[in-house]
């Protein structure tokens, strides 16, 4: 029988159809080799060209990191402040969206009638679905007249609107969608035993919604929220519209203008060569490990929360 | 009593899930009232057509062709425009978007002195006909008087329609030269350059990201080297766009810099978007791999098929709705991208890009008129309006291509 086998692949036809099976199979893993080493360059090449600055000794490391000021005009690079600001504005406008979010998932995925959830289900989908520059116009056009009003109805002025309260209201808008669509996910698995059992130890529809559901749904709640705030993170062209760059800081107060790492990489975009220009990617390197500290941690909260349902 | 206040904070807790997903509903409204109201005006096939810079051109009146005679007003010409009779022409007041005053051409007659002229610019073109179009605006007229003293009338001398008009009427004999400019405000431009976009970086991750799904789905079995990679595309998603930027310029630039390119060039930003692309595609791919039926393998290889036959006649057709909504999806993200492009594509907005030269995505475009001195809304607007019916479009066919998927199996 083998020898069966062994002469019938060793025919020429035979031979060459495994021998093009054999090629074709490895050009399919070079295809994915390709796009899961686009990660390693990413990081490779941006750390090198990014700590190229301090290697010349045109910045020094330590003024850089804990810098609270950042004046291109002068040439000084400090990035702490900025680091607190993009903090600040992230996790205010998580704290914003993120019960938004949860309520209007649990509304959707568990209270409303169908066509009304399916008609807000789209309606999440198409938010999502708007490119972040028009938020930035809707933010340029309404965010700040809103945040202006609220600052001259406290007796403040404002830079024209732009400020840290426009940036958290900006972000808050635009990481709503993500939460709330991995919210409903997570709303949508939890099991249907569980809401039946508590059900019928005597808990109404609401409290069974509110106690059963949402506690056994925490953890994909909290990966929604995790993606959420990298996504505020990284958010770039409409952050920097209403920004307004300041030169130093932190800022802590909500109508004062702010200075995230990503408006800090746009603005003033002009040479494309110079230390103005590659200091950038040093702030690049900032933002990679800004945004992969918090994930670390909070999947660490994720994972000591998430072990209560079992 | 106790029950009395359980109901109502059920209440009180229903009520607050419905106040949340009426605030989803109300900011998107108002994102669509504010573009809609403030870029509806701009709608229509000039922005799609027109150059964005507005182009000078200085033209003189042929030698036998004028002097003032005699024209009649065309009776369907609107109230506010003001009709040289001596001259042939009507002329409408218009502020720009910019709140600067011009004086714009209504229409022109055939017979006119200014619908035969010739271009004075110095150049290659000099003394080539130029046809004056309705809608350029006229800076400045030249023109002699009865006693050959020359004069000059038009905006630079911040005259309105109806001085210009009247100044013509009265005062002007024949006609020397005009300054004119064409309307500019359009995004022909950005339109083609993001088409270049959508092309280069599908042409690229298309094949990639499709070949990589197969072998994740169809060869890879589970060993640390396919889980390394596994990781490695998922990482590539949670990477913000303006990192993609970064690598951009220093990894990919020495590509296009191969073909000749020297400034960041069309061709760098499709690249850079190929890559974003690629975990949108092979996610695609593989979900629509997922579904198909495990018997159709079988069968086909037990009908003596090879397994690059299998994959290509039987599991790639049944693959294709989920590949094509990877497209529209794909497509949506580079419409909509701007961080990257900013990078590596520069904010220069380009009438005539080429893949080797400087231009701007519709969403850059916006992104460039935005971040200026004096911010354009109404032309942010208006291409914003055009993104969203895009992207929503876009969406809408990938739900009904996912509907499809759904049933064609179960």
């Amino acid at each position: 029988m083998r020898t069966n086998v062994k002469s019938y692949r060793n025919q020429k036809r035979n031979r060459h159809k495994i021998r093009r099976d054999k090629i074709l199979k490895a050009l399919f893993f070079t295809a994915a080799l390709v796009s899961a080493s686009a990660i390693a360059i990413i990081v490779i090449f941006i750390t090198q060209k990014g700590i190229t600055p301090f290697l010349n000794g045109d910045v020094s490391l330590v003024r850089f990191m804990f810098g609270t000021q950042w004046r291109q005009d002068q040439g000084v690079y400090g990035v702490g402040y900025i680091v607190i600001n993009t903090l600040l504005t992230s996790f205010g406008a998580l704290l914003l969206a993120f019960p938004i979010s949860v309520l209007s998932a649990l509304f959707i995925a568990k209270i409303a009638p169908k066509p009304i959830a399916s008609f807000m289900t789209t309606i999440i989908e198409l938010l999502a679905s708007i490119p972040s520059v028009v938020y930035g116009v809707f933010a340029a056009g309404v965010i700040t007249k809103l945040v202006m009003n609220m600052a001259a109805g406290l007796g403040l002025s404002t830079a024209g609107g732009s400020s840290q309260l426009a940036v958290i209201l900006l972000l808050a808008i635009m990481i709503t969608p993500t939460i709330t669509s991995l919210s409903i996910a997570a709303i949508q698995a939890v099991d249907r035993d569980l809401e039946l059992g508590s059900l019928a130890l005597g808990a109404t529809p609401t409290q069974t919604r509110f106690k059963v559901v949402l506690t056994s749904a925490k953890s994909g709640i909290f990966a929604g929220a995790i993606l959420g705030i990298g996504r505020a993170f990284g958010e770039a062209t409409a952050v920097a519209m209403v920004a307004g760059n300041k030169m130093f800081g932190p800022t802590f107060h909500p109508f004062d203008i702010t200075r995230t790492l990503t408006s800090t990489m746009l603005s003033g975009l002009k040479e494309t060569t110079g230390l103005d220009y590659d200091i950038r990617f040093s702030v690049g390197i900032v933002l990679m490990v800004v945004i992969l500290l918090s994930n670390l941690l909070l999947n660490a909260i994720r994972k000591k929360i998430g072990k209560v349902s079992g | 009593m106790k029950k009395c206040n359980i109901r109502k904070s059920d209440m009180a807790l229903n009520g607050i899930t419905y106040l949340a997903s009426l605030l989803c509903e109300l900011i998107l409204l108002s994102v669509f009232v504010f573009t809609f109201s403030k870029g509806s005006s701009l709608i229509n096939w000039d922005l799609l057509k027109n150059d964005y810079w507005s182009k000078n051109y200085i033209v003189e009146s042929s030698a036998d062709h004028n002097t003032a005679s005699q024209y009649e007003k065309p009776d369907d010409l609107s109230h506010e425009a003001y009709f040289s009779r001596r001259w042939g022409i009507a002329l409408v007041d218009h502020v720009s978007h910019e709140k600067e005053k011009q004086v714009l051409i209504e229409y022109i007659d055939p017979k006119s002195p200014f619908a035969s002229v010739v271009d004075g610019s110095a150049g290659q073109n000099k003394g080539k006909e130029l046809n004056l179009q309705v809608g350029m605006r006229l800076e400045k007229i030249d023109f002699e008087d009865q006693n050959g003293t020359a004069g000059i009338t038009g905006t630079i001398l911040s005259e309105n329609a109806e001085t210009v008009v009247k100044n013509l009427d009265q005062t002007a004999e024949t006609l020397t030269s005009a300054y004119v400019k064409t309307a500019g405000g359009g995004i022909r431009g950005s339109i083609i350059a993001t088409g270049y976009l959508i092309l280069v970086s599908l042409l690229i991750a298309l094949p990639i990201g499709i070949a990589a799904a197969i072998y994740l789905n169809e060869y890879a079995t589970k060993n640390r080297v396919n889980q390394l990679i596994r990781t490695g595309i998922e990482m590539l998603t949670g990477v913000p766009s303006i990192i993609y930027g970064l690598m951009g310029v220093t990894v990919l630039f020495p590509i296009t810099k191969a073909f000749g390119a020297t400034t960041t060039n069309v061709l760098l930003g499709g690249i850079t978007m190929s890559i974003i692309l690629l975990p949108t595609i092979i996610r695609a791919t593989e979900e629509a791999l997922l579904v198909v039926p495990q018997n159709l393998r079988d069968a086909s290889l037990a009908l003596g098929a090879n397994q690059s036959q299998t994959i290509f006649k039987i599991i790639l057709p049944c693959a294709v709705p989920g590949i094509l909504s990877g497209v529209l999806l794909s497509i949506g993200r580079v419409i909509g991208e701007s961080a990257a492009l900013i990078y590596t594509m520069g904010t220069f907005i380009s009438d005539a890009p080429t893949l080797l030269t400087q231009g701007t995505s519709m969403a850059v475009h916006i992104w460039s008129i935005m971040s200026g001195e004096q911010p354009n809304f109404e032309l942010a607007s208006a291409i914003s309006i055009i993104l969203l019916i895009f992207v929503f479009l876009l969406n809408i066919g990938v739900k009904w291509i996912s509907r499809r998927l759904q049933k064609e199996w179960h």
